[in-house]
């Protein structure tokens, strides 16, 4: 299942993608294996190329999501990545968002569309600051000797969390425009 | 995925949602979220000198499961002392809800929830002691 990304697309692992050349670069690869081209080969090559086709897809949705972008790299660094190794989150982050998803409530019963979009103006902010901190993160993890490695990983794991919270907010102001 | 009966009851018709006030001596709260996720939930116990809880809260943001793990978790509490709260398990909780094992870590926000709320009780219980030099 979990074949690395970043291979199969073959380019180099790092969290600052340039994005539309992935895409570029997906869609070339998706291009060989198109079942239009397989149409009159032998059933094996034509369950190949669909295989093909459908890794490059899981591969090209992974590395463009963020938060499954970093996995992606945790993984190929030895990281464990996994429901268990993820770190709880501080108790301020906690606060945050639960003051945040008050707030974001209220506007739904109020039915304050511009509010909400305050607010995801706010968080949108922080999402920034947070990926921010993971591009550094990731260059410093690559030239980290073995005792930095672990704190390093730490404080990635940490920083994927936050966009968990971070994206299941800006989830809900969508589902409050779309309303 | 189908919720069960009970999950829906709970998530339609939920117990006990609000605030206490978290400055209060008597009153415990925990904060916890969903690293998978990012659903939050709070729950909060309010404990008499006796040591029984007098009134549960909680509010939670996240899927019908964790609401209603939450909803149900306050319902127990209630009446409980502390001691036979902290022996609530998520266990207890999903086997209730007929939780289906994808929405098991719901039920174990909702045990998370109860103990950090009454390890918050305890511990401003201890700070104030403490305080009192007693």
């Amino acid at each position: 299942m979990a074949l690395d990304p970043f291979a199969l697309l073959g380019i180099p692992p790092r969290f600052d993608l340039d994005i539309e050349a992935t895409e570029r670069r997906f869609r070339e690869l998706s291009r060989v294996v198109h079942p239009d081209r397989f149409a009159g080969a032998g059933a094996h090559e034509r369950r190949q190329a669909l295989g093909r086709s459908i890794d490059l897809n899981d591969a090209w949705r992974k590395l463009r999501d963020p938060i499954s972008r970093a996995e992606a790299l945790l993984r190929a660094q030895g990281v464990e990545v996994s429901e268990a190794s993820q770190p709880r989150a501080s108790q301020a982050l906690l606060l945050d968002f639960m003051e945040l998803r008050e707030q974001l409530a209220e506007t739904r019963a109020s039915r304050d569309v511009a509010a909400a979009r305050l607010l995801a103006a706010e968080v949108q902010g922080r999402e920034g600051a947070v990926l921010r901190r993971l591009s550094e993160g990731f260059t410093r993890l690559a030239e980290a000797s073995p005792a930095e490695r672990g704190p390093l990983a730490a404080s990635l794991l940490e920083g994927v969390g936050e966009l968990r919270y971070v994206r299941r907010f800006l989830d809900e102001v969508r589902a409050i425009e779309e309303d | 995925m189908a919720y069960s009966d009970k999950v829906i009851e709970h998530y339609e018709n939920p117990r006990n949602v609000g605030t206490l006030d978290k400055n209060d001596d008597a009153v415990g709260t925990g904060l916890v979220g969903a690293p998978a996720c990012g659903d939050v939930m709070r729950l909060q116990i309010k404990v008499s000198d006796e040591g029984v809880i007098e009134d549960a809260k909680f509010k939670t943001f996240g899927c019908g499961s964790a609401i209603a793990s939450s909803s149900l978790a306050t319902e127990w509490l209630k009446g409980k002392n502390i001691d036979e709260a902290e022996t609530i398990k998520n266990s207890m909780i999903a086997e209730e809800l007929n939780l289906p094992p994808v929405k098991i870590h719901c039920s174990v926000l909702a045990e998370d929830a109860i103990k950090s709320a009454i390890a918050d009780y305890r511990r401003k219980r201890a700070e104030k002691k403490a305080l009192q030099g007693g």
